[in-house]
């Protein structure tokens, strides 16, 4: 294919290097420098995608990130699939693949133009609330329909190969956009000596500059843009980003910069970079010169392709030397419009002619155009366009003075391209991110930022100053405000000379009439994305939707991808039209982040895979992994789960390791039990306060089990104390707990308790704990250290500061199994040196490693709790049958004392921790699973309780269950059932909770 | 912050906290939290050239104090035991030949010191301070990482919202502060050093993610 509509000369693309890409199958040639929509103009291809509800061919109407139409996948393979990249913003690189997203069958077959025509007229505006919400259940259908019809990208169904990053940025001048405003702002800053961002969503620094023919100092742009740049490039502290839009403007001045690092090179990002990046910029200051959007104008069959803003035809004929068409028709309310005129003519192509909406105007570009000898046609519009696939001709005809009504005959000629320009939107998004209300200006005839607390200045084409070289000064004045702002001292900048062109006052016009009523004429649109049309807003209006915001929902204006860049201003005209209210009294428009759509990677970053959420490891975690544990998630933590043998199901696993603690001796690695140091003279009192029982006359040397309430009574954590000398203690908090129990004391200490003489320390991480248990526990210790460790001498809930295998440790003899243990505390340096020397030893003794499950099966068989799983945030100590930890006795009351004695907590009847002991001892209660009094009874059954913990206890031979019920401490022997998913009955006698060694001998010994 | 501080050094150390040397005999070699990384190796197998240097100073002794910068008796005991002052200064640190303090919070410091003069300073503290306060070896809960080069900014950049920047962050500033999804103390040791207190059970994913991090830069370990 050739290139018909590329120019021999001139622009910013590279004829040196050709580039290959594909659109919809098919070949075709490009330069480097070329976006994939200037390459498509370039050869000529007209209709790049079919509209959403009428299905109608559309082209490309702009130049950048507000097009509507040109939204491709990208991707040559499964995996490096992207949808929805505006072909405006896609720099082309060789052997990039496109396809348009609407292809059923093809963008180019006019089949589903009829289905689509029909489908149209089936779709009113309000389409989706008042069809597809009833009936609710065929959502599903439609959605897929639409989806497949209206041409919403796909994700890849692969794992993406890329990675992408953040980064995170602090400046003093954060600079949006690099157009003549904001380099002249950001050379003011760097000069100054500020700490400057600039990034500009554009390949090349330039905004506006790029796509024209405007003269600095009497030279081509790109000669000033260059040297500002080289400039720039030589400060420390400046930091230019190209290929990067700022998306999110946040409080408190943080921006949200999205990076295209690799997306210009190829499908894939090159070895070891990230493909995009996420920005988080904090800024002292803020300076928007983002510039303006220009608008279209809405007319009959405005969507034809050919249809294009007359910016868009500057910039494709000046920066990617491509003229998209022949013959063009130019409709302008405006005077920058006559330069689309200018430039094609320049191109050597034909100008049918420049219609004006405006009777009379005196303006520089005007002359410009007379001096050619172009046709300018004063007082009239565009009124229809004909054409299918691409325009053939328009229908011209004279206005009314204010543009409301077709006053002349109607006028065809012949054209294939119109460009025109209804003035220029100030792109205000990124104010309005930070909840400032744009104002409308008249003058402007657009939106400008409004009033915000944030640091922010504004600069260029964003206030509506669409002069060169206004927008240069507005961007040296914001510069030197923020320089000022944080005090810094400017040095001079000289500003480039521009020729000031003089300028007619536009004409406040949007909608062009036609000869029918809105409702009869050809679809004028608005919304090109959500196909929303003029006819559509005013029925809206017609329905009592009058404000924007309800005109927006209901027809769907501004809810496609371009979040409505193009037409939202315009439909906020139709709508005050048919209101008889002015644009700003329909309401104003907001944007939110993000300014356009972001690859979830780039949010994720690298917090995904392996980096997804921390791994907390023990020091003994290496071992773990070599004998092959299975591990649970326990908070961060990875705790070894259970340890298999080959061959070996979970449940014949637990078996064997319950089997051994109860008849030989087990190792638990206890490492990840939270360890707060507390130290201070009020050390003991503060324990009284934050746990239910009494810690006054713990002995130092000795252990005391201890339940911690909330302020409403209920126990969130529970764990031993050691008090470790008189001012000295180590509380242990449950696993996943530690974190939180850490703040409640330093909270209760800072705020309620600041005169108590208390410190608190994490230690959590710095020892490592080695808990050895069962009847050969003592053997086993005994081997590895000279104290003596006889029943005499080291009592059951006493501590020692002993050596174990050659390392100082704190042995603590409490247990969470019922029997006989030792809890070796090493610093965790040392904690695989002594784990490894225990195995060592404890292989005669038959010393077997377990993890948390079979833990979780011990401690049940002796119906100990653990807190979050046996407690639910509901349960007082007294529900859980432990009233024998709470003092009431203590001079000072403690955290929960209060909430437990509400008229609720002591009620009859509050659901109670008891032991279910099922009539099948072969039978698993599944946890969870609700008692029931009746499992006959008719739905919904009363619900007498539910399980928290349940399992197979081999050493029992039977199963074990804990769970709540009813009142369940007086309903000892009581039966109640568990009626099951699969419509099965378990049946279960309410016992003691306390299966095994019920008199607690064997931890004794 | 209530502080009546009234006993003395001597009925302090009456009180004792219980004070163990938790460092067995040099025969048994202690694991730092990144043993399993195998630093010495990848030093000498792995590049010699790259953006990211890192290196772990490892079993350093952690001290964590706690104490009352209102009280001048405290203060001079600190000077007495450690001689170097207390970095009062928000975000500070001091250090001498042998030791460095790091101010963690209003009535918090880091002490870091050799290994096997944990002890030996603990008893000292014992001995010297007065009034209420709290002396806590954390030794085993936490390593220390260098991380330096000409990328070394960028790699903390991607991991931590502090800002850096040297006139924000001179030379000994520290800030405990997010690192990627887990917490680290940083310190500027000088323009292009900086140092990292990392929690244990953390360590493999900070080495994780610093690997990760630095892939376009180039990693090389030092031993």
């Amino acid at each position: 294919m050739t290139q018909q509509n590329r120019l021999n000369n001139g622009g910013r693309i590279d004829r040196s290097t050709p580039l290959t890409f594909t659109y919809n199958g098919k070949k075709y040639k490009g330069y480097k420098g070329d976006t994939l929509a200037s390459a498509m103009l370039a050869n000529g291809i007209d209709v790049v995608a079919r509209s959403f509800k009428y299905s109608r061919p559309r082209g490309i109407v702009a130049a950048g990130a507000e097009e509507p139409n040109a939204v491709l996948q990208l991707g040559a393979t499964e995996a490096t699939q992207v949808p929805n990249v505006r072909a405006t913003q896609q720099e082309l690189f060789d052997g990039l693949v496109s396809a348009s997203t609407n292809g059923w069958p093809s963008v180019d077959t006019d089949i589903m133009g009829v289905i689509g025509k029909i489908g149209g007229n089936m779709m009113p505006p309000g389409f989706y609330y008042k069809t597809f919400m009833f009936p609710e259940s065929l959502w599903d259908t439609y959605e897929s329909m639409i989806r497949k019809a209206a041409g919403i990208g796909r994700a890849p169904r692969e794992k993406d190969p890329d990675t992408y990053d953040t980064i995170n940025q602090h400046c003093d001048v954060m600079i949006v956009g690099a157009g003549p405003a904001g380099l002249a702002a950001a050379l003011t800053a760097a000069r100054g000596g500020a700490r400057v961002i600039i990034a500009d969503e554009q390949n090349e620094f330039g905004g506006s500059l790029l796509n024209g023919t405007e003269k600095l100092d009497g030279k081509p742009a790109s000669e000033w843009i260059h040297a500002v740049v080289e400039e720039l490039s030589t400060y420390d502290d400046v930091i230019l980003l190209p290929r990067s839009t700022v998306n999110g403007y946040h409080d408190h001045n943080f921006l949200t910069i999205h990076e295209r690092r690799t997306d210009h090179l190829a499908d894939i990002a090159p070895v070891n970079m990230t493909r995009q990046r996420m920005h988080r910029v904090r800024a002292k200051w803020v300076v928007l010169a983002t510039g303006a959007h220009e608008r279209p104008l809405v007319y009959a069959n405005n969507d034809v392709p050919g249809c294009m803003i007359t910016g868009a035809v500057s910039a494709y004929i000046n920066r990617y030397s491509v003229v998209p068409g022949n013959d063009l028709v130019v409709m302008t309310t405006n005077d920058y419009g006559y330069q689309a005129a200018l430039d094609w003519a320049d191109a050597g192509r034909n100008v049918v002619a420049i219609v004006d909406t405006r009777d009379a105007a005196i303006g520089d570009r005007i002359e410009a155009a007379r001096q050619r000898g172009l046709n300018i046609i004063l007082g009239s519009a565009v009124i229809e366009v004909q054409g299918t696939k691409r325009v053939t001709g328009v229908s011209v005809a004279a206005l009314n003075s204010d543009g409301t009504k077709v006053v002349g005959s109607v006028t065809k000629l012949k054209a294939d391209t119109v460009a025109t320009s209804g003035g220029w939107s100030p792109v205000i998004h990124l104010s309005c991110h930070t909840g400032s209300r744009p104002v409308w200006s008249d003058s402007v005839v657009g939106f400008l930022p409004g009033p915000t607390p944030q640091k922010q200045l504004t600069a260029g084409g964003t206030n509506g100053q669409y002069e060169t070289s206004t927008a240069l000064q507005e961007g040296l004045d914001a510069g030197q405000k923020a320089l000022a702002n944080i005090s810094l001292t400017a040095v001079e900048v000289v500003l480039p000379k521009v020729e000031t062109l003089k300028v007619a006052a536009p004409m406040s016009l949007f909608h062009i009439p036609h000869l029918k009523p809105t409702s009869q004429a050809p679809k004028q649109f608005v919304d090109y994305q959500t196909d929303v049309t003029a006819a559509g807003i005013e029925i809206a209006c017609r329905e009592g939707f009058e404000a924007i915001e309800h005109v927006k929902r209901y027809t769907a204006m501004g809810f496609g991808t371009d979040q409505g860049k193009l037409g939202n201003i315009n439909g906020m005209a139709v709508a005050a039209k048919a209101l008889n209210k002015s644009i700003p009294e329909t309401g104003t428009t907001i944007f939110r982040p993000n300014y356009t759509p972001i690859a979830f990677g780039a949010i994720i970053g690298r917090n995904c895979g392996a980096l997804f959420e921390p791994e907390r490891y023990t020091a003994m975690h290496k071992w773990h992994v070599e004998q092959g544990a299975m591990f649970e998630d326990v908070g961060q933590w990875k705790r070894p789960w259970y340890f298999p043998k080959d061959g070996e199901s979970m449940q014949q696993t637990l078996n064997r390791e319950c089997l051994a603690v109860r008849n030989a001796v087990g190792i638990l690695d206890a490492s990840t039990l939270g360890k707060i140091d507390i130290q201070g003279k009020d050390a003991r009192e503060f324990l009284g306060r934050v746990y239910s029982n009494a810690w006054a006359k713990l002995a130092v040397g000795k252990c005391r089990y201890g339940l911690m309430c909330g302020e409403d009574g209920m126990v969130f954590d529970d764990g031993v104390t050691a008090c470790l000398g008189e001012n000295h203690f180590l509380m242990t908090t449950t696993s996943g707990g530690a974190a939180h129990v850490y703040e409640w004391l330093e909270i209760y200490h800072q705020t309620e308790w600041p005169e108590l003489e208390v410190y608190f320390n994490t230690v959590t991480d710095h020892w490592s704990t080695a808990t050895i248990t069962g009847p050969n526990s003592r053997k086993l210790l005994e081997e590895l250290t000279d104290f003596d460790v006889t029943n005499d001498n080291f009592r059951y809930m006493d501590w020692k500061q002993i050596t174990v295998a050659g390392v100082p440790a704190r042995v603590f003899r409490i247990s969470f199994t019922g029997e006989l243990s030792f809890e070796i505390n090493v610093q965790a340096n040392y904690g695989m040196a002594v784990w490894e020397k225990l195995i060592e030893a404890g292989d005669k003794h038959g010393l077997t490693p377990y993890g948390t499950e079979t833990m979780h099966v011990l401690r049940a068989e002796k119906g100990f709790i653990i807190a979050g799983q046996d407690t639910d945030g509901s349960v007082h100590p007294f529900d859980l049958g432990m009233g024998w930890c709470v003092s009431n006795q203590k001079p000072f009351s403690y955290i929960g004392k209060r909430g437990m004695s509400r008229s609720d907590c002591v009620r009859e009847n509050r659901k109670q921790l008891v032991g279910l002991k099922t009539k099948d001892p072969k039978q698993v209660i599944p946890e969870g699973s609700a008692a029931v009094l009746d499992p006959k009874a008719p739905m919904p059954m009363p619900i007498e309780g539910h399980i928290s913990s349940s399992y197979w206890s081999e050493s029992l031979g039977h199963s074990i269950a804990m769970g709540f019920i009813k009142g369940g401490l007086d309903k000892m022997g009581d039966t109640v059932y568990y009626p099951l998913a699969d419509g099965t009955v378990i049946e279960a006698e309410i016992c003691s909770p306390i299966f095994f060694d019920p008199k607690g001998e064997r931890q004794n010994v | 912050m209530s502080d009546v501080n009234v006993m003395t050094a001597a009925q302090s150390a009456a009180t004792k906290a219980a004070v163990m040397n938790q460092v067995p005999d040099s025969k048994i070699e202690g694991q730092s939290p990144l043993h399993h990384a195998d630093f010495g190796s990848l030093a000498k197998q792995g590049p010699q050239s790259g953006g990211v240097h890192l290196c772990e100073r490892k079993l350093l002794g952690h001290l964590t104090l706690r104490c009352n910068p209102n009280n001048a008796d405290q203060l001079t005991a600190v000077e007495r035991v450690l001689g170097v002052a207390l970095p009062l200064q928000p975000l500070t640190s001091v250090e001498n030949d042998s030791y460095s303090i790091r101010w963690m919070s209003p009535d918090e410091w880091l002490i870091l010191v050799p290994g096997l003069e944990t002890f030996n300073i603990e008893a000292a503290f014992r001995d010297e301070m007065p009034g209420h306060y709290s002396l806590v070896n954390s030794s085993g809960g936490s390593t220390v990482l260098e991380i330096s080069g000409e990328n070394a900014i960028d790699l903390l950049k991607k991991s931590t919202p502090i800002d850096l920047h040297l006139t924000v962050f001179p030379v000994g500033k520290v800030v405990s502060t997010l690192f990627a999804k887990t917490t680290t103390t940083i310190r500027r040791l000088d323009e292009a050093r900086f140092e990292l207190v990392i929690r244990r059970s953390f360590s493999d994913y900070v080495w994780l993610w610093i690997q990760d991090a630095s892939l376009e830069y180039g990693l090389v370990i030092e031993a």
